[in-house]
């Protein structure tokens, strides 16, 4: 709990140093934001030349840690208790505030998902400091040592950067997707340390009743995203954007208002308020490319238009462009890969 | 005794009247008006459907100026019981520390609350930060991220909708808990609730009311400050122009370069 007072920044802000990563996990593995965390932390510990520090915490936590250490923290620490093996906010803010108390760091940037969204929240509240979610950009100016923490603004067409230059630590989140995944060096020596903890009881009043796995398709981790917009012009036009997909070994993604329609499920859409993709190929059929759909694709290894429109903004997004009717040209598309898949199998 | 339950809400624009203008590529916002955030219209859905089912007080709270007020009687011509303002001029320019710390000394003014029910985010902002730090100050129990919310016996029941499933967990209360945009079909006002709103009139607190100094909140109480505003990064690409007859030309050259891959791997 924290006390009710005004956030009282440190007297020497100088004497906080380090960035530290907080690294969610789910069924004792970390997750694709918590790797991309240790990316963005990595880079900023090199620029300042100060430690990367991980925390993990978990029911078994010693191949997370070592999975943090070859991804780039110079110091990882562990926290263990059978009652950690699922997020829980209480135990997890006393322990993460606990790490800033104890280690200081000048910097603390945590995974945007939900779970490390609410704990960000809490934690910012109890170490009484500053958060900045959702940044698309993170950086640490060296000679300041003032983290730079960049967000889209409401409507996307403009960014904010947010600083937090008397407290600490500055602290972030980011959206999952919005970095890459720093390589994996199984060569890379680091400090690691385990700790058993016993959680009091008034700690762990909040009980896990149930947990249903969703099924469904991630299409976060999809190379192919096959992503229709309002050109479809109903809910039939997402079998053809579906089928071609499939037919890459893709997924499909949508646009916010075809998700609004109900044409789509909303675990599809793409963008501000949907999911944040990086694909190797991002084919965007009748998308007419707003800000807030462009943010959420904008990373895409290549990018092929189909417009109706040949001045639609999303071309400035693209590779290629397409310039038709999506029900002409993705049909060419299929049959084409049709041909070829065909042709392999006969070899 | 009858179950105490607060819904925060905040007034934002409108975010479907926000246009970005094509031509300069910055938002427009002559045209937006004001609405409830979405969010937190599910919220006072989910804590009137436990009043549906037991003896509950529902208390609205919001800290805005004064233009939030027929806002707040919105949410009593639905059901809300009394309707709480916390305006004051120094809560002006406010970061989620101050906010979440302001929202708090309310709910402790009021002493008996079981639940308090914020939105999971705002629409305008979107940090999401408010009804965390709510449960941080006021020393309650948090299930964040909720869909569906029961009470019973002293405990709530939540479910969360993560990334990867669905977690049903249980808390004592006192509890904060943020609810889902879209996960509850909110209810409409009905005219004679809209009558009783209007002879109840609305609360209205300043920070003394609520024992916060002014120099806690504000601008200057905030650690982040909005530094600067910057064009959104553009990334020009070289938009080749493909005609429908090089189609297939185009997927030899992605197959080719393994952006397609013909195999499952
Ligand atoms: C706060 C906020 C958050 C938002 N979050 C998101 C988000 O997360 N994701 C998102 O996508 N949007 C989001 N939006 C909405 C966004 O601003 C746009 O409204 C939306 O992306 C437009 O969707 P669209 O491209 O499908 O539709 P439109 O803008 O209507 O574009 C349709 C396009 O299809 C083309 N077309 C029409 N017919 C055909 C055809 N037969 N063949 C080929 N092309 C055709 C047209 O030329 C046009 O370019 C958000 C908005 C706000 C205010
Ligand atoms: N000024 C405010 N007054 C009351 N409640 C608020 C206020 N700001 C935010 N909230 C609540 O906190 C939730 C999350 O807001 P935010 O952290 O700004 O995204 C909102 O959905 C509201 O329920």
């Amino acid at each position: 709990m924290a006390d009710m007072k005004k956030a009282e920044p440190p007297k020497d802000p100088s004497q906080y140093k380090g960035i530290m990563v907080y690294l969610d996990s789910f069924d004792g593995s970390l997750t694709r934001a918590a790797h991309e965390m240790i990316g963005v932390g990595r880079k900023m510990a090199d620029k300042v030349k100060e430690p990367c520090i991980g925390v993990v915490i978990g029911d078994r936590v010693a191949s997370m840690v070592d999975d943090a250490g070859k991804y780039g923290c110079d110091e990882v620490y562990g926290f263990e208790s059978p009652d950690l093996s699922m997020y829980r906010s209480r135990p997890f803010t006393d322990i993460l505030s606990g790490m800033v108390f104890e280690k200081k760091p000048n910097i603390l940037i945590v995974p945007g998902t939900k779970n490390g969204r609410d704990l960000a929240a809490r934690t910012a509240v109890r170490v009484q400091s500053g958060l900045t979610a959702d940044c698309m950009e993170i950086d640490v100016e060296p000679e300041t040592d003032i983290l730079i923490a960049r967000r889209p603004d409401y409507g996307d067409s403009t960014m904010s950067e947010i600083r937090c230059e008397k407290h600490r630590p500055q602290m972030a989140t980011s959206r999952p997707g919005t970095f890459e995944v720093p390589p994996y060096d199984d060569k890379r020596t680091f400090k690691k340390e385990i700790r058993k903890v016993d959680l009091k009881k008034e700690q762990l009043r909040e009980e896990i009743l149930s947990f249903k796995p969703k099924g469904g398709e991630d299409i976060t981790v999809s190379k192919v995203l096959v992503s229709g917009g309002l050109g479809m012009g109903n809910a039939e036009g997402l079998k053809l954007i579906e089928q071609l997909a499939e037919l890459m070994g893709g997924s499909y993604g949508v646009t916010r208002p075809v998700a609004d329609l109900g044409w789509a499920p909303r675990d599809h859409q793409v963008g501000q308020t949907g999911k944040i993709v990086r694909p190797d190929l991002y084919i965007a059929a009748g998308i007419s490319g707003k800000p807030q759909h462009i943010v959420g694709m904008m990373d895409s290894k290549t990018v092929i238009a189909v417009n109706k429109d040949p001045e639609a903004e999303i071309t400035k997004y693209s590779d290629y462009v397409i310039n038709g009717d999506l029900y002409e040209i993705l049909p060419v598309f299929i049959e084409e890969l049709k041909k070829r898949k065909q042709g392999k199998g006969r070899k | 005794m009858a179950l105490h339950l607060v819904v925060l809400i905040k007034v934002v624009p409108d975010g479907k009247e926000v246009f970005v203008d094509p031509v300069t590529f910055t938002l427009n916002r002559s045209m937006a008006t004001n609405i409830i955030n979405p969010a937190d219209e599910n919220a006072l859905e989910a804590a009137l459907q436990i009043k549906d089912k037991m003896d509950a007080k529902i208390t609205v709270m919001t800290m805005a100026p004064p233009f939030a007020e027929p806002f707040l009687m919105e949410c009593m011509s639905r059901g809300a019981d009394e309707a709480v303002l916390i305006s004051d001029r120094a809560v002006a320019g406010s970061d989620t520390y101050p906010t979440s710390l302001t929202v708090a000394a309310a709910i402790r003014k009021m002493g008996d609350v079981d639940i308090v029910f914020a939105g999971e985010k705002t629409s305008d902002s979107s940090t999401g930060h408010v009804g965390p730090g709510v449960a941080e100050f006021i020393g309650a129990e948090l299930a964040s991220y909720s869909r569906k919310v029961t009470y019973e016996d002293g405990y709530v029941i939540a479910e969360r909708e993560l990334e990867n499933g669905v977690e049903e967990v249980r808390i004592p209360t006192p509890a904060v808990v943020t609810i889902l945009t879209d996960s509850n079909d909110p209810r409409r006002a009905t005219l004679r609730k809209k009558i009783d709103a209007m002879k109840k009139g609305i609360i209205t607190w300043s920070l003394a009311d609520i024992n916060i100094p002014a120099d806690w909140v504000g601008l200057r109480s905030s650690p982040t400050v909005v530094k600067k505003m910057l064009p959104f990064p553009r990334k020009d690409r070289k938009a080749e122009k493909i005609e429908k007859d090089k189609i297939p030309e185009l997927i030899d050259n992605l197959v080719k370069a393994g952006v397609i891959k013909l195999e499952a791997e």
